[in-house]
């Protein structure tokens, strides 16, 4: 651990600037950084100190590596306006991979000067071939623009030979034609390469032909559905760009995850060559980690971790210390800037110091407060993680973050934010009381020795397979023996033969359908089926959308639906016209659906021992249906009614990750029957939430269901937990669980038992209410039992 | 990664049937394996039935052509085919504001597709294609025909080298439809795109300017029955067609698609007999046999788009003769005004805007405007044109007419007319 020391010094604070009632858990001496963190210090060596963790990255400095030789001039000089005579090693580094012909992923930091790793050889390819064109996906619209402008920043020196251009919903009609006639460099989405270009292929011709480079900027966003969609879009790509007799090099960049270049060649399906390291410098920085008092022991229950992170920004705000803010979701974004406008604003005087940042504010506003921050003209900004892509904002001092972001990269992503090139920079972790989140604050260890989450994509997928196999067909006929991606085609071509939609003739597979099969596919999720939301107190007006598997427990009859903020009344939930009718209403609690799962295995991939149990991975039903809903107080979560509900049944094919726990192990626990039907369901939750830890996805993205326990507790077959995939298909979470299992036994342990609840909380097993009073305890002897020796029934 | 085998494809059906049907009962519907399932070679399904026509063949392949003889005595609906042929060369230069060179009418192609959808895009064919001519003995229909798609190549290398015979195309909403689905074609198939070295009239945009005023659309079917008073009886609508094409592909059985062959026929002969209406109307607009005010307003206002005010102006006046409904009287007399104003008939203009003025609820505010500024600045009568001004806000107040109201009552102040009373002839309102 690092010892603090005086880092910077700040203007001198005013007297009364502060509201001082909510003065931080720190009050302010001195305005430097280093004051706070020396405060931080001795607030750890408390007992029962809320600060879980203080970590110090000392300062780096930069690493050069002379200009690539064929440079043009005219960019050469243009970088040196910018002062920029060398190139960092890694951007060295991509430009020599990318020269000699291969495909390159650069994982580095935020703000490393990641963009100039492509955009150089682009650039100076246009250079020398101004026809040669490149094509530059990004996970949204919004950092397209942003990249445009710092694109033609360096490629307005080129002159009329750069035809930069954004594509995407909001180009207007007439200006798609000019720039499908002219452009030799587009940015655009995966959305509108996938819905607006290549069912177009022809009208881009030229650009086809021509195509040499494809940039995917953010790849660590293309994981889950989004990537195993993406993947597909880009076997499409290449066999669009090989009807034209072009053959694309990708170049892609991505946040720190542990595979990159695995996720780089699942998405491409071809070798990649990866680049990381990071010549760019970087001033110190400290990493606290802050889990709000516990207040009640007996619940589990601690300080609003709102009302933390406020305290938490305020003591950088009151210092003149440029902070931004994140929050996890919309309502927590505007709460807290509420809060912070009302306790920094107040003395401040002129515009406001703080202000609010995410996706639903319109574009113009969005790009002020990112140019107010660039320039510092405000002080702090509250964001969701609209903001934790690369736009850019420059960097600040100070990063809060309201609640874990949900995975290792992420965070990292979210705190490289602060970080001065010369000067110190801090970011604070401030936990809530949400399991993960928890596990998380609570093994400092764990964040910060592991290397961040792997990204998990499945291509293979069938029902994404299929439905992007449709569009393939739609857009050039599939001739007999052709693969897609590694997929023979010709059965799945004579599966779509027999939905009517493929046809057979001279060789070749043809689209025989009316439809555009690009419109019925959305690549955020894995079936486009949704429901829509219809006020009915407000002349029926659609409010929102909501997809198929969330509708049945967020809006059958009597639920509380939640928009912007707002409260509504499901008054009737139409299954067969996918539309729920909801009426504005004020009330004190909201609904949480009761739904059981029923899971059936169907196919064993693999299997091996693990402690005491069998683990395997493989291939699931799941029948699910909503069969009733609590209400539940805001603030207090008292349960206060509860209700019945008669919803139609789903069925889902799955993947699943699940342990067998054989008779005479359980026989051998000295717990009661229904005890252990508690632990086991204990264990479940548990193992969720570490599951979710370690391969980077939201653990709604998880299902927990046990088989031969809940119905008959006395049976004489061995009880099963599953820990099975939430999408249709599956999105390839269950293999890397399969994988990890030793790792995953040993963390929930860690969980369990580092957690300080008596008996059970929502942190670890689950409350004790609902999971019964010995969960803990018995999840506790079944997760040391897998962590332990295979077979050895000792163990437990 | 492992390809995907039959057994997949097994496990495939039911976890699509299962996701996609989501049956509320829980049920699974009935699975077929790959096993059960037809080969994809089904040689006996290739012969056809029921289609007429000749079999062409090509080192591209096959495809089937049929010809159609509207002889020159038959009508088309009040249009006999014997009028096409004395269309001059120069019409199509006048329609296509001199972009298209003067080309006798044995040189246009009228050309229109069936195709398996309207979606646009790569998947989208077109499965037939028509080219009427004007021939000697008649009006010429020749039908390109794809029985599969693999006959697609040699359909459209004939069709290009038939095409390579005339100079001009005309389609009904081929800009935006039938052309750009043809390039299509072409550049899937690597085959030179004989469409880009021909002049191009899509007479839709004719049509619109024409009868927008009075029909409730524009569709060819509509002006077909509507212009050239053509009933078409059992005709297959347009809706149906893609269908009946897919079930052709599978059952091989061309009787369903007789229908279909013939009412592309009839799309063709009604382009070529409704280009004839909407290019002499456009070259000869004062002998145009229009009955109806509206669409001499149509024309009217087609000829003062492009530039031809003087035959507008005559037109505005004859349509008005011949009696518009009341909002198209108005907007025609407010038009014709600006018109006159343009070309410097300042007494046309007042006497059209003073009619506006007494009639009209519509125009009223702007006429009284045009009005004031008349007044103001050519006849210099600042009180006339005050007055006018204060009826305009009377109507609708505005911030421009204020400013107007106060500077004319300076001009008066300045002029010394003293009371600022508003003298001369009052409008009535």
């Amino acid at each position: 651990m690092a010892t603090a020391r005086q880092l910077s010094s700040g203007s001198k604070q005013e007297e009364g600037r502060i509201n001082r009632r909510s003065a931080g858990p720190i009050a302010p001496s001195d305005n430097s950084l280093g004051g706070v963190i020396e405060r931080f210090e001795a607030l750890q060596q408390r007992p029962d100190s809320p600060v879980a963790a203080i970590r110090r990255r000392p300062a780096r400095d930069a690493r050069h590596a002379d200009m690539p030789d064929p440079i043009d001039a005219r960019l050469l000089e243009a970088l040196a306006a910018r002062g920029i005579e060398k190139l960092y090693v890694h951007q060295a580094q991509s430009w020599n991979r990318i020269a000699s012909g291969e495909n390159v992923v650069v994982v580095t930091p935020t703000a490393s000067g990641k963009t100039l790793c492509y955009n150089l050889p682009v650039l100076n390819a246009l250079a020398t071939d101004p026809s040669m064109c490149a094509l530059y996906l990004f996970p949204t619209k919004a950092l397209a623009v942003d990249q445009l402008e710092e694109f033609n920043a360096l490629g307005d020196t080129l002159g009329g030979d750069v035809r930069a251009y954004t594509y995407d919903g909001d180009t207007p009609s007439d200006a798609r034609r000019a720039i499908r006639r002219r452009a030799n460099v587009v940015l655009s989405n995966p959305d509108m390469l996938h819905s607006g270009v290549l069912p177009h292929h022809t009208r881009w011709a030229r650009f086809f032909e021509h195509l040499r480079y494809i940039v995917i900027d953010e790849l660590h966003a293309y994981r889950g559905v989004f990537g195993s969609h993406l993947a597909n879009v880009l076997r499409r790509l290449k066999r669009i760009a090989a009807f034209y007799a072009s053959k694309p090099r990708f170049v892609c960049c991505s946040a720190t995850i542990a595979n990159p270049r695995e996720l780089a060649e699942r998405l491409a399906e071809e070798p990649f060559s990866l680049v990381d390291d990071n010549g760019a410098p970087s001033g110190e920085k400290y990493f606290v980690f802050y889990n709000p008092p516990v207040v009640n022991r007996q619940l589990g229950i601690r300080r609003s971790y709102i009302g933390e992170a406020r305290r938490m920004a305020e003591t950088f705000l009151e210092r003149d210390r440029q902070t931004l803010v994140f929050a996890n979701n919309r309502l927590a974004t505007e709460v807290l800037t509420r809060y912070l406008k009302e306790s920094v604003g107040r003395s401040a005087g002129g515009t406001a110091p703080v202000r609010g940042y995410r996706g639903g504010y319109l574009p113009r506003e969005r790009r002020e407060i990112e140019r107010q921050l660039r320039e510092r003209e405000i002080l702090g900004v509250v964001a969701t993680n609209a903001l934790e892509l690369g736009i850019d904002i420059g960097s600040l001092d100070a990063v809060v973050l309201a609640g874990y972001p949900g995975s290792i990269a992420s965070t990292w992503q979210r705190s490289g934010r602060a970080g001065r090139r010369n000067d110190a920079s801090v970011s604070v972790l401030v936990a809530s009381s949400a399991p993960l989140d928890q596990y998380v604050v609570e093994h400092p260890d764990y964040f910060f020795d592991s290397s961040p989450e792997r990204a998990h994509i499945n291509a293979d997928n069938l029902e994404i397979l299929v439905n992007h196999l449709k569009c393939a067909a739609f857009e050039l006929p599939v001739q007999d023996g052709e693969t897609f991606g590694p997929h023979e085609t010709n059965e799945l071509c004579r599966f779509l033969e027999e939905t009517g939609v493929l046809h057979h003739a001279g060789g070749a597979w043809h689209w025989t359908s009316e439809a555009y099969p690009a419109d019925a596919i959305s690549l955020r999720k894995v079936s486009s089926d949704n429901f829509v939301v219809v006020d009915a107190s407000d002349d029926s007006r659609v409010i929102g959308e909501v997809s198929f598997p969330a509708a049945l427990t967020t809006l059958h009859e009597k639920a509380i639906y939640i928009h912007e903020g707002s409260l509504y009344h499901v008054e009737r939930f139409e299954y067969e016209e996918r539309k729920a009718y909801v009426k504005r209403v004020e009330c004190g609690y909201y609904t949480d659906a009761i739904e059981h799962a029923q899971v059936e295995p169907l196919e064993t991939f693999d299997g091996a021992g693990q402690g005491p149990a069998l683990a395997s991975h493989g291939e699931v039903r799941i029948t699910r249906r909503v069969v009733g809903f609590k209400k539940i107080r805001f603030y207090t979560n008292e349960n206060v009614g509860d209700g019945k509900l008669s919803m139609p049944e789903q069925e889902m094919h799955t993947t699943a990750f699940w342990l067998r726990f054989p008779m005479q192990f359980m026989n051998s626990l000295p717990f009661s029957t229904t005890d252990k039907r508690d632990g086991l369901i204990g264990l479940g939750n548990v193992l969720r939430t570490v599951g979710a830890v370690m391969l980077m996805c939201d653990p709604r993205d998880l299902g927990v269901s046990t088989l031969h326990f809940q119905q008959e507790p006395e049976s004489l077959l061995d009880p099963e937990l599953y820990l099975y995939d939430s999408y249709p298909g599956g999105i390839g979470q269950s293999e890397p669980l399969f994988r990890l299992r030793t790792s995953l036994g040993a963390k929930a342990g860690e969980l369990v038992e580092g957690c300080q609840c008596k008996a059970g909380c929502p942190s670890c097993v689950g409350a004790p209410g609902e999971v019964g009073e010995n969960s803990k305890e018995v999840a506790l002897r079944l997760a040391r039992a897998l962590a332990g020796p295979t077979g050895d029934l000792a163990a437990a | 990664m492992q390809p995907v085998t039959r057994r997949d494809i097994d496990i495939l059906r039911r976890r699509i049937n299962a996701s996609v049907r989501r049956r509320p009962d829980g049920s699974n519907p009935p699975v077929r394996t790959a096993s059960e399932l037809p080969s994809p070679e089904r040689p006996a399904l290739r012969s056809t039935t029921g289609l007429a026509g000749r079999e062409c063949e090509s080192e591209l392949g096959r495809f089937l052509l049929q010809e159609h003889l509207i002889a020159n005595g038959r009508m088309h609906g009040n249009v006999t085919v014997e009028r096409l042929h004395g269309m001059p060369a120069e019409w199509v230069g006048h329609i296509s504001q001199g972009v298209i060179a003067p080309s006798p009418p044995g040189r246009w192609a009228f050309l229109d597709t069936e195709t398996t959808g309207l979606a646009g895009g790569t998947g989208t064919c077109a499965f037939l294609v028509g080219v009427g001519a004007i021939e000697q003995d008649g009006f010429r229909v020749k039908l390109y025909f794809m029985r599969d798609y693999d006959e697609e190549a040699a359909m459209l290398a004939a069709l290009a080298e038939h095409l390579d015979g005339y100079d001009v195309l005309f389609t009904y909403n081929g800009k935006a439809f039938d052309v750009p689905l043809l390039e299509t074609r072409f550049r899937l198939k690597r085959q030179r795109n004989p469409l880009a070295a021909m002049g191009h009239v899509d007479l839709l945009h004719g049509a619109r300017r024409l009868w927008r005023e009075r029909m409730p659309d524009c569709r060819l079917g509509t002006l077909e029955s509507e212009i050239l008073g053509m009933e078409r009886h059992g005709d297959i609508p347009g809706s149906l067609i893609p269908q009946r094409y897919f079930d052709f592909l599978r059952t091989r059985r061309g009787e369903s698609l007789g229908p279909v062959f013939h009412h592309n026929v009839l799309d063709i002969v009604s382009l070529a007999c409704l280009g004839s209406v909407v290019m002499s109307s456009y070259a000869e607009p004062e002998k145009a046999a229009f009955r109806h005010g509206q669409d001499i307003l149509g024309l009217a206002r087609w000829l003062a788009s492009s530039g031809n005010e003087a035959t507008a102006l005559r037109l505005y006046r004859k349509a008005i003769h011949v009696g518009l409904p009341a909002s198209a009287l108005y907007r025609c007399l407010w038009e014709a005004a600006r018109i006159e104003r343009r070309a410097g008939n300042h007494a046309a203009k007042v006497e059209l805007l003073t009619d506006l003025c007494r009639a009209s609820d519509l125009y009223r505010v702007e006429a009284l405007e045009a009005l004031a500024k008349h007044y103001e600045h050519l006849e210099k009568d600042p009180s006339r044109a005050l007055e006018l001004t204060r009826a305009a806000q009377r109507h609708a107040p505005s911030e421009r007419l204020s400013h107007r109201e106060s500077r004319l009552l300076r001009k008066i102040a300045m002029a010394g007319t003293g009371d600022g009373e508003p003298s001369g002839p009052a409008v009535s309102t």
